[in-house]
């Protein structure tokens, strides 16, 4: 079995950097996403954050996240600059080669396109020297980016091969983005996707939004959106993406289980995903089987 | 009749800089005396010494080269170890200080000011690897080397060129699927614009060329092969390019001093173009059949 395309999310697990790698290893995964909070935060400082992820074995994903880039100017464009170049040298460090950043939520931030795609620009000329790519996501609450569709919109008008997009399934399923608008979104350009799911069928505010994407979000096939994840990714296969899916799951409750046991929850949805939806692909399994999957 | 174009400095769109040539390329390395030697024997000869730091510039004709052997003191830049390295470029531009704070704008990253009391200024940004890329202005009138550097006495400080070396290009070694992310970098920052694959110099064909605005220095960038494309990512400045209008005779002056050139059935001196062999582990040329006096034509 080969499940090196999906990897997990640091922010998954509970614990130490050191434990919550090894978990992941463990369970099987080859790739993990770092959170910046992760290295910056350990209890031994940034140096033993950074040998540890890279005595891991784990490949970096990418680097998680930079907020409020976009928009700004002059003081704060500065400041923001200087927090972006600091990311970029510690994802650097840790040998990545993606920095993740999310359109802003900031209610001081320009939303004038060109604008926007000039400050993604200097990123992403910031990011070359060293090696890494920029994945701008769309988030439905910002106030730069709502989705992939603006996200891809804003990309491709800044035109520098190292930027590119990062897809959050949990937006994409969230604010009810038609699939055939993946169709217009050249693979290429697609750098990372991210994969989850939640427990409720809708979701009524924004405010309910928020709060499901931090805390309430479980891994591909637990929730109740399988049908709906299922027909994403295949939608992704379809068009030509064949990077890596992260499983960016954020779970209070995941937060109070040993991170062994999440990471096994983890590897039964690359199982899933990688198994039946990918592999044996349509039709779209049923969800009784989903919640029992064949562990082999 | 005037024309409207005389009556104000308009910028050539292609050159926002005024991007004009190298001024210096520098090499760091914790032996100065051994790849003096080296460059020596290419026709370089030493004529001044810094003030204040263990840096020696050594100069043929129009071509300036630093050797430069002290302890780095800014993180991402070259330390001076045994194999000699490329640590930097410095290009000339019609306004270093514009063009300084317009790379920054556009995503450089800037290099914290080194200069004591009384000496140059010289704005600088990160480049491949742990180099770097310097903004020079004064080189008409005026010379850096004349505030920074001590002459060696008795030396002539303009020796000239043999068989006409210039300085034609660098090569530069670039990451598996980075050569996309690197052209846009030269692109945005200084005005370089990538040449058709149909267009090659010299007698090492591979990567891609990027040509500078003045359209008489160009980068030549090369990815990895086939089977070391999932290696560790290693980029740097490999060689330097030295343009001479007649290759068989600048091959044959410099065989005559010692410079041993690659002789193998794939590459091998020819009027196109030749290849000295590595010397301390890392030093290479690269002679390329090029004209000065063309290329301003070319202008």
């Amino acid at each position: 079995m080969n499940y090196s395309d999906f990897g997990m999310d640091t922010a998954s697990l509970a614990g130490s950097l050191e434990s919550k790698l090894a978990a992941i290893r463990q369970a099987g995964f080859s790739q993990v996403m770092i959170s910046a909070t992760e290295v910056v935060g350990h209890p031994q400082g940034t140096q033993a954050a950074i040998r540890a992820i890279r005595d891991s074995g784990l490949r970096v994903t990418g680097f998680e996240a930079l907020h409020d880039f976009e928009g700004l100017d002059g003081q704060l464009h500065a400041y923001k600059v200087a927090v972006a170049k600091s990311m970029l040298s510690v994802c650097h460090d840790i040998d990545g080669r993606l920095v993740l950043v999310e359109a802003s939520t900031s209610t001081h931030a320009d939303t004038d396109p060109a604008k926007i795609a000039r400050d993604l620009a200097k990123l992403a000329v910031l990011a070359v020297p060293l090696g890494i790519r920029i994945a701008y996501k769309g988030l439905s609450w910002s106030r730069t980016a709502k989705d992939f569709r603006v996200a891809a919109d804003i990309v491709f008008r800044a035109n520098c091969p190292n930027l590119g997009l990062a897809i959050d399934a949990f937006d994409v399923l969230a604010s009810g983005v038609p699939l055939d608008d993946l169709d217009a979104v050249d693979p290429e350009q697609i750098f990372l996707v991210q994969l989850s799911d939640y427990m409720w069928q809708e979701i009524r505010s924004t405010e309910e939004a928020t709060a499901t994407a931090t805390h309430f979000r479980v891994f591909p096939g637990e929730g109740a959106h399988s049908d709906a994840l299922a027909g994403f990714v295949t939608r992704l296969d379809a068009i030509g993406y064949y990077g890596d899916y992260s499983f960016d799951v954020y779970n209070d409750d995941y937060l109070q289980m040993p991170p062994d046991v999440v990471a096994a929850r983890a590897l039964r949805a690359a199982e899933w995903l990688g198994e039946t939806v990918l592999r044996r692909a349509l039709p779209v399994p049923n969800i009784e089987r989903l919640r029992r999957p064949a562990i082999s | 009749m005037t024309n409207a174009m005389d009556r104000e400095t308009v910028p050539d769109p292609q050159n926002p800089l005024g991007f004009d040539g190298i001024e210096f390329i520098e090499f760091a390395t914790s032996r100065p005396q051994a790849l003096g030697g080296v460059l020596e024997t290419m026709g370089f000869r030493p004529i001044a010494r810094h003030r204040s730091r263990e840096v020696e510039l050594y100069r043929q004709g129009a071509m300036n080269i630093i050797v430069n052997a002290q302890p780095a003191d800014v993180p991402r830049t070259a330390q001076p170890v045994e194999h000699p390295v490329i640590s930097a470029i410095a290009v000339r531009v019609r306004d270093a200080d514009h063009a300084f704070r317009r790379a920054l704008d556009l995503g450089a990253w800037e290099i914290p000011v080194r200069a004591r009391a009384m000496e140059l200024n010289i704005p600088a940004i990160h480049g491949v690897g742990e180099s770097l890329i310097y903004f020079v202005d004064r080189y008409d009138k005026f010379s850096i080397y004349d505030v920074d550097f001590n002459a060696i006495p008795t030396v002539d400080p303009h020796p000239p060129a043999m068989n006409g070396l210039h300085f034609f290009g660098v090569v530069q070694y670039v990451g598996a699927d980075r050569t996309a992310d690197w052209v846009e970098f030269y692109s945005r920052i200084f005005g370089f614009t990538a040449l058709p694959n149909k267009v090659r110099f010299g007698i090492m064909p591979k990567g891609l060329l990027l040509q500078s605005p003045c359209r008489n220095f160009y980068l030549q960038l090369i990815e990895p092969d086939e089977n070391a494309r999932f290696a560790p990512m290693e980029e740097n400045l490999q060689r330097i390019g030295l343009g001479t209008p007649d290759v068989v005779a600048a091959v044959a002056t410099l065989e005559k001093r010692g410079v041993e050139f690659v002789t193998s059935e794939q590459v091998h001196s020819s009027d196109r173009g030749a290849l000295t062999k590595a010397s301390l582990g890392s030093v290479m040329f690269e002679l390329v059949k090029s004209d000065p006096t063309d290329q301003a034509v070319a202008k």
